[in-house]
């Protein structure tokens, strides 16, 4: 999103403008939804999760003079944040909490690219790429924390490794990324 | 290692949200203190600000924008789904008792309805509140816990909080009942000191469960404590004994 059409939207959106609530939905939901339900691997629960994000940001949305850019960033941290929560919350109500197959530890699978469909869509391919770039087993350790909510202990007895190894990965695949990420910091989305 | 070692070398960790439970709040409430870890985790996340990206989108369903907008923008009151099924049966109880021709029957129906009425309003209260006792329960982000020996007897305080929505459930077991010229009494402790939090009423066969919010403008809540105070007096410190006392 352009920083224009950001402080726009902000503007709209701190004001009860319903339409760029409308605006923001229709930008945001593709990618939000994609983020919780491969997280939760629930479409309903996902589109509640979605919901609840969208709420925060119609009652919390800085005004443009009040906090620094990146709303698109904003609502998918709160998504995933709640997200986690929610598994988090399944695996305190019921140790079954494995209803995220171990094949969903792999890098998104590349979808067909449709940039028109999706505006952001190059984003999202140079995240995979930067993902797929990662060997396999920093990749899972980062898949198993940053989007399942598991902690360190809890990777480590689940992959069978010394808690040590799976810090260690975790940094790394996290190091990498960083280095890899940074560029994407000022695209338009 | 220094102890700030520690944070430092655990602000990926934090990052990538892999900290244990204990470990998360700890970092937090380091983050609350440290300029620099708190910069340095504010940097990371905007670095990897992009990331949750990885998945690929998914074509929302049908009339979910409508759907958002109006739930968003437009919040209804909850509704009571058991008012309409209920307001149907009772227009057809009635019909079916005037049919009938019985005044007398539509008055011990209306009764009924009115007891059935009351009964499900007092379902949904309890379940309510239980809903919201097992989400303080379930979600509680910290757990703390201290055993109480009193008159032969070894009972317990157990501390639930959850600092999503700022409430703590307190757990009191195993005690005798409180003379009838004492009262036990649960503090919070605070930056500024110990602030009154409820009286808590048990014996050994009937534990105390509250439910309480945090003191009004207390900054900061390092814990809580149980004493048991002269029933007589104010409650405005703890001058009795202490019976537990926990911190985080």
């Amino acid at each position: 999103m352009s920083e224009a059409r950001e402080d726009a939207l902000r503007t709209r959106l701190a004001a009860r403008d319903e339409r760029a609530l409308a605006e923001l939905v229709e930008l945001a939901s593709p990618w939000l939804l994609g983020l919780t339900q491969s997280m939760l691997q629930d479409a309903d629960e996902a589109e509640e999760v979605v919901l609840e994000t969208f709420r925060v940001a119609w009652e919390r949305v800085p005004a443009p003079e009040e906090g620094p850019r990146g709303l698109i960033p904003w609502l998918l941290r709160i998504a995933r944040h709640r997200a986690i929560d929610r598994l988090r919350a399944r695996k305190r109500r019921s140790r079954l909490g494995d209803r995220l197959a171990a094949a969903q530890v792999t890098a998104t699978p590349a979808v067909e690219p449709d940039e028109a469909a999706h505006p952001g869509w190059h984003v999202h391919a140079a995240v995979h790429r930067a993902l797929t770039e990662l060997p396999d087993d920093q990749r899972q350790a980062l898949r198993l924390a940053y989007f399942e909510g598991h902690t360190h202990s809890e990777i480590a007895e689940r992959l069978d490794i010394p808690l040590g190894t799976v810090k260690t990965r975790l940094r790394l695949a996290l190091g990498r990324l960083r280095t890899s990420l940074a560029s994407l910091k000022d695209w338009v989305v | 290692m220094r102890a700030h070692d520690w944070f430092i070398e655990h602000r990926p960790d934090f990052v990538a949200g892999a900290l244990e439970p204990g470990d998360e709040a700890l970092f937090r409430d380091h983050l609350a203190r440290c300029a620099d870890c708190r910069a340095a985790a504010e940097t990371l996340t905007a670095d990897l600000a992009w990331l949750p990206l990885a998945a690929a989108p998914v074509a929302p369903r049908p009339g979910f924008a409508q759907r958002v907008v109006r739930e968003v923008a437009h919040p209804q009151p909850r509704r009571r789904p058991w008012i309409w099924p209920l307001a149907t049966a009772a227009s057809l109880l009635l019909a079916l008792a005037v049919w009938r021709a019985d005044a007398a029957r539509i008055a011990a129906l209306e009764e009924e309805l009115a007891a059935s009425a009351a009964a499900l309003a007092a379902s949904e209260a309890t379940l309510v509140a239980t809903r919201d006792t097992l989400q303080v329960a379930f979600g509680a982000d910290r757990v703390l816990q201290a055993s109480i020996e009193l008159g032969g007897m070894r009972g317990g305080l157990l501390i639930l909080a959850d600092e999503t929505t700022h409430r703590w459930k307190v757990v009191v077991h195993g005690i005798p009942a409180a003379p009838a010229d004492q009262r036990y009494t649960f503090w919070f402790i605070t930056g500024d000191g110990m602030v009154h939090g409820a009286e808590v009423i048990c014996d050994e066969r009937n534990p105390a469960v509250l439910m309480l919010d945090m003191p009004a403008g207390a900054q900061l809540i390092k814990g809580g404590a149980l004493t048991i105070e002269p029933r007589a007096g104010d409650l405005s410190v703890p001058r009795g004994t202490e019976l537990a006392h926990l911190e985080m």
